[in-house]
C-alpha cells in the first residue's frame, strides 16, 4: 500500500474514531438522570411506576430507584438533596420544611379494608366503645377509621398501633386483633386463612393519596423535559392498567421485572391489579388539583396538616402535569 | 480555699464550657442550617418543655420504664447467678460462656424484630429486647468479677481451714461485688439501647412512639427533644449509679 494512501486511510480512521467518541459523549449528556427515592421495599404495587422507568430508560430519562425503609428516610433524602424524586404523601413535612417541595402526580389512591372478626363484630355500630388497630399515630389508616366513626357517630374505646399490615393479619388470624385496617394483600391473605370467620365492613368514600411524587420546585423547574417523559410514561401505563389489568402482566413479562417474585405472590398480581382498578385507585389525569383537594381535606383530618384555608399552589406543582397531559391526551 | 475545693470548680467550669460548646455548635448547625428538618438547640429545649408541660413526656416515660425495670431486674438476678455460675464452676462455664460472648458481639437492632416471630409484639417482646442487650455485660462483669479475684487471699483462706463456702461468701463474693455493681450499671445502660430500639422496632410505644410520631407528622424539634430526653435521662441515671458505686466501692476497697 502506498504511503498516501496509508496517511489518508489513517486520517479516515482517527476522525472516524474522534466523531465516534464525541457522539457517544453527546449522548451520555443528553440523557438525564433522575434520582428516585422509595420509601418501601419494591413489590407488586409498584409495576406500574417500574413499566414506566423502563419506558422513560428508552427515551433517554434514567429513573434510578432507591428503596429505603421507610417514608419519613425518602423524604429527608429529598429534603437533604439526595435524591431528586420522592414517593409517598409527606403533606406534614412539605408544610413544616422551609425548602419549597411541591407535589405533582398521584401514583394510586387510598386502597385500605376496615376488617373484623365476626365472632364478636357485625357492624359498624358493633365497634362503638371498642378497641381498634391501626398502624401508627398520624397515619393514614388511623385517619380513615376516625373519618368513619364521625360518619357513624360512633366512639372508639382505644386506638392502639401496630406498624405493618403484615403484622396486623397475623394478629387478627391468631386471635389477638379483633378489629383493624388491612391492605388488599393482607386482606386477600386473611380472608383466603380464614374466610368464614372476618367481615370486610364498608368504607365508603375515602380519595385520599396513598402514594403521590414529589420534589423540590427546582428540581421541577430545571428538569421541565425528563420530568414530561416520566410523567408521559406513568400516564401511559395507569391508562393502558385501567383498561385492561391483564397489561400489567404483560409488560412485567416482556420487560422483565420482578423477575425473583416468590411463587405464592405471582398468583396475586392480577387479581391486585383487577380490584385496584375496579375501585378506581389508579387516576387517569395523575390526580392534579382534585387529588390535592382531596388529600387535603383528608390529611387536614388525620392531623398530619395544620390550619385554615390551605392552597393547593402550597402542596403541588401542577404544570408538569399539565405539561405531560397536554402530550398524551386529557 | 482548699485545694480540693478549687480543683473541683474548675472541674465544673471546664464541664459547662464543654456543654456550652456542644449545644452553641447544635444551635448553629440548627440556624444555618445543616439540613432544613434540623431544629436548633433553643427550639429543642422549648419543645422539651412544651413536652413536658403537656404530660407527654412524663406519660411516655411511664411506658418506656415498664420493660426497662422489668427487663434490668431479671438480668441482675438472673445474670449474677449465671456469672456467679461461670465463674464457680468450669462445666457452667463451657457451657454457658460461648452464647454469652455471641450475645455481646450480635447486632441487636438486627436480631430485636425477630423477636416478634416468636413472642409478638406486647411487653414480653420488649423486655426481652432489654434482656438480650443487658444480660451479656451484666453476666461477663459478674464472671469476670469471681474469677479475678486475688489469688493470695484464696490461698490464705484455705491456709486458715476455710471451708468451700466460706470462700465463696467471705472472699470470692465481696472481692467481686465492685465488678459485678459496675456490671449492673452498664447492663442498665445496655437497657437504655434496648428498650429504645424495641420502642422503635417493635411497636411505637413511650419515648419510642414520641420519636415516630414527632417525626411523621414532621415535628422535628418535638422528634429531637424526645431523643436528647431519654439520653438525658440514660446519662444521669448512669451518672447516679457511678457515684453510688464510687461511694459503696471505693478504691481501696476495690483493690482488696
Amino acid at each position: 500500500m502506498p504511503a498516501r494512501t496509508k496517511i489518508s486511510l489513517s486520517i479516515v480512521l482517527l476522525a472516524s474514531l474522534l466523531i465516534g467518541l464525541s457522539c457517544g459523549e453527546a449522548l451520555a449528556q443528553s440523557r438525564t438522570k433522575i434520582r428516585y427515592a422509595l420509601g418501601d421495599v419494591i413489590s407488586v404495587d409498584d409495576l406500574p411506576l417500574l413499566i414506566a422507568v423502563e419506558r422513560a430508560k428508552a427515551r433517554g430519562v434514567d429513573v434510578e430507584i432507591t428503596a429505603f425503609k421507610s417514608e419519613e428516610i425518602a423524604t429527608q433524602a429529598v429534603i437533604n438533596g439526595q435524591a431528586d424524586v420522592g414517593q409517598g404523601t409527606p403533606y406534614a413535612a412539605l408544610q413544616k420544611v422551609s425548602i419549597p417541595i411541591r407535589f405533582f402526580y398521584q401514583l394510586f389512591a387510598l386502597q385500605f379494608f376496615p376488617i373484623v372478626n365476626k365472632e364478636f363484630y357485625k357492624s359498624w355500630k358493633d365497634l362503638d366503645g371498642q378497641e381498634v388497630v391501626v398502624h401508627a399515630r398520624g397515619s393514614g389508616t388511623e385517619a380513615i377509621l376516625n373519618l368513619i366513626a364521625k360518619e357513624q357517630g360512633i366512639k372508639y374505646k382505644h386506638m392502639s398501633y401496630v406498624p405493618g399490615s403484615e403484622v396486623r393479619a397475623l394478629g387478627l388470624l391468631k386471635g389477638n386483633i379483633k378489629a383493624t385496617i388491612l391492605d388488599s394483600t393482607n386482606k386477600n391473605y386473611v380472608m383466603k386463612e380464614a374466610p368464614d370467620k372476618f367481615l370486610i365492613l364498608p368504607l365508603g368514600q375515602v380519595k385520599a393519596s396513598d402514594e403521590a411524587l414529589f420534589a423540590t420546585r427546582e428540581f421541577l423547574e430545571k428538569n421541565q423535559a425528563a420530568i414530561a417523559v416520566f410523567l408521559e410514561e406513568l400516564i401511559k401505563i395507569t391508562r393502558a392498567i385501567n383498561a385492561n389489568p391483564n397489561n400489567v402482566l404483560d409488560e412485567r413479562k416482556k420487560l422483565g421485572l420482578l423477575k425473583d417474585l416468590p411463587a405464592k405472590l405471582e398468583d396475586e398480581v392480577l387479581p391486585f391489579y383487577q380490584e385496584a382498578v375496579k375501585n378506581g385507585i389508579f387516576p387517569n389525569d395523575g390526580g392534579g388539583e382534585r387529588a390535592a383537594k382531596n388529600d387535603l381535606e383528608f390529611f387536614l383530618l388525620s392531623g398530619q396538616l395544620k390550619g385554615e384555608n390551605l392552597k393547593v399552589e402550597d402542596f403541588w406543582h401542577l404544570a408538569p402535569l399539565k405539561a405531560a397531559l397536554a402530550k398524551v391526551g386529557n | 480555699m482548699p485545694r480540693g475545693s478549687r480543683i473541683a470548680r474548675r472541674r465544673i467550669v471546664w464541664q459547662l464550657i464543654s456543654f456550652a460548646l456542644v449545644f452553641g455548635c447544635w444551635e448553629v448547625a440548627g440556624r444555618w442550617p445543616i439540613s432544613a428538618a434540623f431544629p436548633p438547640f433553643s427550639q429543642t429545649l422549648l419543645a422539651m418543655l412544651r413536652m413536658i408541660a403537656d404530660g407527654s413526656l412524663p406519660n411516655a416515660y411511664l411506658s418506656t420504664v415498664q420493660p426497662l425495670v422489668i427487663g434490668v431486674v431479671l438480668c441482675g438476678i438472673a445474670g449474677i447467678g449465671f456469672g456467679v455460675g461461670m465463674g464457680l464452676s468450669r462445666a457452667v462455664e463451657w457451657f454457658t460462656l460461648p452464647i454469652f460472648i455471641i450475645l455481646q458481639a450480635a447486632p441487636m437492632a438486627a436480631i430485636i424484630p425477630m423477636i416478634t416471630y416468636v413472642y409478638g409484639i406486647g411487653l414480653t417482646a420488649k423486655v426481652l429486647a432489654v434482656v438480650f442487650l443487658a444480660a451479656p455485660v451484666i453476666v461477663m462483669n459478674s464472671y469476670k468479677g469471681i474469677r479475678n479475684t486475688n489469688p493470695s487471699l484464696i490461698q490464705m483462706c484455705r491456709a486458715f481451714l476455710g471451708t468451700r463456702s466460706q470462700e465463696v461468701v467471705k472472699i470470692i463474693l465481696p472481692h467481686a461485688a465492685a465488678l459485678v455493681f459496675t456490671g449492673l450499671r452498664l447492663g442498665l445502660a445496655m437497657g437504655f439501647i434496648g428498650v429504645v430500639i424495641a420502642e422503635l422496632l417493635i411497636t411505637p410505644t413511650g419515648i419510642g412512639d414520641l420519636i415516630t410520631y414527632h417525626g411523621s407528622v414532621a415535628d422535628y424539634p418535638e422528634m429531637f427533644a424526645a431523643v436528647a430526653s431519654i439520653i438525658l435521662v440514660a446519662a444521669v441515671t448512669i451518672h447516679g449509679l457511678e457515684r453510688l458505686e464510687r461511694r459503696l466501692f471505693p478504691p481501696e476497697v476495690r483493690g482488696s
